[in-house]
């Protein structure tokens, strides 16, 4: 146990060095900063779970059933989200860190390497889930008045099901190592889960969920109260988990107390299973892991020659950022998400009831038109966050070569841009007008919002790759998590920012142009003045938001010292 | 070729190099050497525009390299101690990837990339990505990028570590017969064996000084020795010098 302890003090450390070294200055300010945010954020899960709970309660009759069913929802999805995290969590921190070839060289049996490691992926991969579920908990103890035995006993139950999560994960993971090698495991799990995902999400929105809560679709209330009462599987952890909490809601200790009890000595046993398995069989896999990776494709899906027109330096970054995207497979996966997204962004307005609504058909379509541009543009910035703005930490430790080559940061950062523009804006334009179509806007609308989008998508793709660039991360083992850092922070702030101006700025003028096009009125010369003003104001905004950050990029990049 | 003046680097209150001045002819081969932590590397990245001093000067082939980094830098062939690479692409590609951003013309590109890889044993592995490469198999391919613009000046950190013995002589013989084609080298070894037999010149560094410089038999002569042992030379150095 001692070497289990040995080998876990260096996380200890270092937690505690981060702990230290952040409690002042720059470092500090953004601890606080983030923390503030993510304090902000659980409070709003437990204003809006305490409130939805309340409502449930003041229901009859069907006010618990509502709540508990939400309960085991929750539960379930925290234990597919435990599952999903401690798989990816534990193929780090088993087979892929950096760290493991050194510490497999340790007199240290490899058990108790795992053992140590095993542990680290558990807390790593849970705390977060954990935290993030504890104020819907704690506002069902409130609402349900329960006594100290409801929070003692949730506790427990939760790190259960983190640990049994963590443990079903890793055995999964173990065992599959030993078939697939652990580097391309990751992103065989990664393209699976996501997939899933994918196909689970496009199945719930295509089969219309918003119709369950239209009365007129039930032929009578019992229909709708025995689906809710359909009970969850027993064999699943999470029902255990459901059972405990809600039979400590409802102060039935006994009951609670037998399914904790049954949670605790399932973590038990599945715990001791994995120490036997991984005693026969971590090595066995972690040695595995140790041989080059094949390629998947040998096939140059990319032809060289059709950038041949770009001058060589521009060429050269082009093909590679292209080649480097295309054979990342964790990338790939990114890209159904997308698709996906789109399609029901692009369905919701589809399906969108205008006729049903007492306000003319006509104000609504162009109402929720100017403000889908907003949307629009957040979508953008959830895309560019997750491609634009880790770009040049992409770049990893082989910065170096950006560094020694003959080419100016500026003209770097400008290719790294221009890669990310063309893509980004295209596929905005594609929201904008497919929805727009759909809604059956006038031709003024559908030119005001394509001629926003154009103008403003410069903007959100030079804030993600400037402030990427002026808050790079070249040693994070995923360069994509960096949106989570302070500059990620920073970015979405200020493309918040943007987006909101612009929309504001747009409002009044907007307004008034629709206005007089539907009352056939003249639009008298202030009011003009006052028109073309404000679109110039969104035009000076988005030059400055498309050159400031650029620039902010480039000297911090500049100052960098590798 | 090389001209180094004044140049200093500080980090924070720590001084890594302090007030170096050289100079290395054109053709060239100049051993860098000194423990650990004496700021070899600190001095190559100024010197091929990775960092920037905190005073001084570096001109590559007569040109300034902070006043015009990207025409300073075209001149060089860098080879950084780590072999950090872009994983993803083929080891032909990344030469292309090289070749586009040093304005290697296309047609001798693909010659003069077949021969490179074929000297340092990577023919075989021109279409395998990078990440499969073994050390010092990445490191020959950035050796072999380095050489693909004809540079007329080569940085090259602590050349020879994960190579095998083989490579090593070839690394020996290669920087001789370029040498002998008027291209500098500018190398940082802990390897005194490489130092002494492929420099002209060495150049002793400790806590950021150079401390002597000049040919095996001149610094022989700074370290009172008689004997022929470069490592004699080098703790003697660096033993008076602390």
């Amino acid at each position: 146990m001692n070497e289990v302890l040995t080998l876990l003090k260096p996380r200890i450390w270092h937690a505690r060095k981060r702990g230290s070294s952040k409690a002042n200055g720059r470092s500090g300010a953004r601890v606080f900063l983030l923390g503030s945010f993510g304090l902000l954020f659980w409070c709003g899960i437990f204003a809006v779970s305490w409130r939805v709970l309340v409502y449930f309660k003041g229901i009859e009759d069907i006010g618990d059933i509502l709540g508990f069913k939400l309960l085991s929802m929750m539960l379930v999805v925290s234990f597919a989200l435990l599952l999903f995290s401690s798989i990816l969590t534990s193929l780090s921190k088993l087979y892929l860190s950096r760290d493991l070839l050194l510490v497999h060289s340790l007199p240290v049996s490899s058990y108790k390497i795992f053992i140590a490691r095993w542990i680290d992926s558990t807390i790593e991969s849970a705390w977060m889930v954990i935290i993030y579920t504890l104020p819907v908990l704690i506002s069902y103890g409130i609402v349900y008045q329960a006594g100290i035995f409801y929070y003692v006993n949730t506790m427990i139950s939760m790190l259960c099901l983190a640990a049994i999560a963590s443990a079903i994960s890793t055995l999964l993971v173990m065992t599959a190592v030993i078939f697939i090698p652990a580097s391309r495991m990751k992103s065989v799990f990664i393209f699976m889960g996501i997939l899933s995902f994918v196909v689970i999400y496009l199945a719930i929105r295509l089969s219309q969920p918003e119709l369950l809560v239209d009365p007129e679709v039930f032929d009578t209330v019992m229909v709708y109260i025995t689906s809710l009462q359909t009970p969850s599987s027993p064999f699943l952890p999470s029902s255990w988990i459901y059972d405990s909490i809600r039979s400590a809601l409802s102060s039935s200790i006994s009951s609670s107390l037998f399914f904790t009890a049954l949670a605790l000595s399932f973590t038990g046993m599945i715990v001791f299973a994995l120490v036997l398995l991984a005693d026969a069989i971590y090595f066995k896999g972690f040695s595995k892991t140790q041989n080059a990776p094949a390629r998947l494709l040998k096939k140059n899906v990319v032809g060289d020659r059709i950038f041949n027109f770009l001058p060589g330096p521009i060429k050269s970054f082009t093909v590679k950022e292209i080649k480097t995207f295309l054979r990342d497979q964790t990338q790939w996966t990114q890209i159904f998400l997308i698709a996906a997204l789109v399609v029901i962004y692009v369905y919701n307005f589809k399906v969108l009831p205008l006729e049903k609504s007492p306000i003319r058909t006509v104000y609504l379509q162009n109402l929720f038109s100017f403000l889908n541009m907003g949307l629009a543009l957040f979508v953008l910035t959830a895309i560019t966050a997750r491609f634009a703005y880790p770009a040049v930490s992409m770049e990893r430790e082989a910065f170096w070569l950006v560094k020694t080559s003959p080419l100016s940061i500026r003209t770097f950062l400008w290719i790294k841009f221009f890669i990310y523009y063309f893509p980004l804006l295209i596929l905005t334009e594609v929201l904008i007008v497919a929805t727009n179509i759909l809604l059956q806007v006038t031709p003024f609308m559908m030119t005001l919002s394509t001629l926003t989008v154009f103008f403003t998508v410069p903007g959100i793709v030079a804030m993600g790759v400037g402030l990427g660039a002026a808050y790079p991360d070249f040693k994070a083992e995923n360069p994509t998590q960096t949106i989570t850092s302070f500059g990620g922070l920073v970015f979405m702030i200020f493309c918040a920012g943007y987006i909101g101006l612009v929309v504001l700025i747009e409002a009044g003028p907007v307004y008034n142009l629709f206005m007089a096009g539907i009352r056939s009125k003249v639009i008298s010369l202030s009011a003009w003045i006052w028109i073309f003003g404000s679109f110039i104001l969104v035009l000076i905004l988005s030059v400055l938001a498309t050159s400031l950050p650029m620039r902010f990029g480039e000297r911090r990049l500049s100052e960098l010292q590798i | 070729m090389i001209e180094l003046t004044d140049l200093t680097k500080k980090y924070g209150e720590f001084q890594a190099v302090n007030d170096l001045n050289l100079c290395v002819k054109k053709g060239e081969v100049f051993g860098f050497i000194g423990p650990n932590g004496a700021g070899k590397t600190t001095t190559i990245k100024m010197m091929g525009g990775i960092l920037e001093p905190t005073n001084g000067m570096v001109k590559i082939a007569g040109i300034n390299m902070y006043e015009a980094p990207e025409k300073a830098k075209s001149k060089i062939g860098f080879i950084p101690d780590r072999p950090y690479l872009y994983e993803k692409l083929t080891g032909m590609e990344f030469l292309r990837f090289t070749a586009d951003l040093y304005g290697v013309p296309e047609a001798v590109f693909e010659a003069t990339a077949l021969k490179i890889l074929n000297d340092f044993s990577l023919a075989d592995w021109a279409d395998e990505l990078v990440e499969s490469y073994s050390h010092g198999m990445k490191q020959r391919l950035i050796m072999s990028a380095a050489l693909l613009h004809d540079p007329e000046v080569i940085i090259v950190d602590e050349p020879m570590v994960g190579l095998d013995p083989a490579a090593i002589m070839m690394v020996k013989k290669l920087f001789r017969e370029l040498a002998k084609q008027g291209v500098t080298v500018f190398m940082s070894t802990h390897t005194l064996k490489v130092a002494e037999e492929t420099c002209d010149r060495i150049g002793v560094i400790n806590k950021g000084r150079l401390i002597a410089m000049g040919t095996t038999r001149e610094l022989q002569r700074e370290a009172n020795t008689t004997e022929a042992d470069l490592e004699r030379v080098f703790l003697n150095l660096t033993n008076n010098a602390s």
